[in-house]
């Protein structure tokens, strides 16, 4: 009986590692591409604070931290200008993931990897806090987890206020 | 910068050993190596959970195991470690006993290990040992070292404790879960706090206690 049930786990286990998620990108636009100047431009004349997340859909641990991020926004997207920057990607795959994770904030692409490059940023992921008119206030370089983030979050509050 | 969590997990790592050494009545052999052994699966069991309730499969996508960083589940951490550290010492009740002082030592080191991570703060606080992140005038409760002090404070309760049926055990669980969910209110979350979890573990560990309580009571007495 034991070795039944091992069985069948072990199928469905298998079968359902075999099964090609298939992902309607059909909702998601072209993400549109900027320069590094453009990018500046676009946060300073912000009104609030922004968080800006370096990306890219091959990269395992953005997978990762995608759920947290896209909670955040949903949270605190009122109060806070959450960016996205798909980097060293295709079209297809930026939005097979934008697809896949709900992201429901704008991403840009900057297939060379000006932006984080500008900001300092080392590797993917990466997230950039920046207070109104665009002034850089952190960078966490690598995953961000929910305490990081919460943290991050409170600190731009308050400078909102 | 990932290499600050292995430095925050191997604090907890020294600290478990310290346990050890201040307190060896009781335990197995190669104590240290078995906690850790038992740590690491549990966060491996953690980490399966929190991904699968993220909505990714761990079987497609077994590269995300890796990634620490995006969330390990408490519970199902701390149950997988448990169990892996029974089935380790063999099902022998009084090796868990023996090592509950220490586990809780190692838990303060793991939260002690925040200052590696630059990660101890939480809520705003005015209070004169408040401290603010580098690039900012807020200051704010060092909450993760609140709890390391708490943990600490726990340890040595517990081990002074006698190393009785499953009352280490036990007082250890639901001192841990107390101590975690004194300062969770201090902590800044989005997905929301741990609260239920410790008091669960707090009841958990009540329970422990008063079944192992029950156990030596109905225990048969030997005369020789």
């Amino acid at each position: 009986m034991t070795k039944h049930i091992a069985r069948i786990v072990l199928v469905v286990l298998i079968a359902s590692a075999c099964a090609s998620a298939e992902v309607d990108t059909s909702g998601v636009p072209d993400l549109e591409t900027v320069t590094v100047e453009e990018f500046a431009s676009k946060l300073e004349s912000l009104g609030r604070p922004a968080i800006v997340n370096v990306w890219a859909s091959w990269c395992i641990p953005c997978r990762s931290e995608a759920p947290l991020l896209t909670a955040a926004h949903l949270e605190y997207g009122g109060e806070i200008e959450f960016i996205g920057v798909n980097v060293r990607d295709s079209q297809t795959h930026a939005k097979e993931f934008i697809a896949e994770f709900g992201v429901e904030f704008d991403s840009y692409f900057d297939s060379g990897r000006a932006i984080p490059n500008h900001y300092a940023g080392i590797g993917t992921p990466i997230t950039f806090f920046f207070a109104p008119g665009g002034e850089l206030l952190s960078t966490h370089n690598g995953v961000i987890d929910d305490h990081a983030l919460a943290l991050g979050i409170d600190e731009l509050l308050r400078f909102e206020s | 910068m990932e290499f600050t969590l292995l430095w925050a997990a191997l604090t907890g790592v020294f600290f478990a050993w310290g346990g050890t050494r201040l307190w060896p009545e009781g335990l197995p052999d190669h104590a240290t190596d078995r906690m850790v052994g038992a740590a690491a699966a549990g966060l491996f069991m953690g980490r399966l959970v929190a991904m699968t309730l993220q909505g990714t499969n761990p079987l497609t996508h077994p590269g995300d195991i890796l990634v620490i960083r995006g969330g390990v589940h408490t519970a199902a951490a701390t149950v997988g470690a448990l169990g892996v550290y029974l089935w380790a010492v063999k099902g022998q009740i009084r090796f868990l006993d023996a090592t509950a002082a220490a586990a809780v030592l190692g838990l303060a080191g793991w939260h002690a290990g925040c200052l590696w991570r630059n990660t101890c703060l939480g809520a705003a606080s005015d209070l004169p040992w408040a401290w603010s992140l580098p690039s900012s005038t807020i200051t704010r409760h060092p909450v993760e070292i609140y709890a390391a002090l708490g943990l600490i404070a726990a340890a040595f309760i517990v081990a002074r404790l006698p190393i009785r049926t499953l009352l280490r055990t036990g007082a250890g669980f639901a001192l841990a879960s107390l101590v975690l969910l004194l300062t969770e209110p201090l902590r800044l979350t989005i997905k929301g706090g741990l609260e239920p979890w410790y008091i669960a573990g707090i009841a958990a560990g009540v329970v422990v206690v008063t079944l192992g309580g029950r156990a030596v009571r109905s225990a048969p007495i030997h005369t020789t």
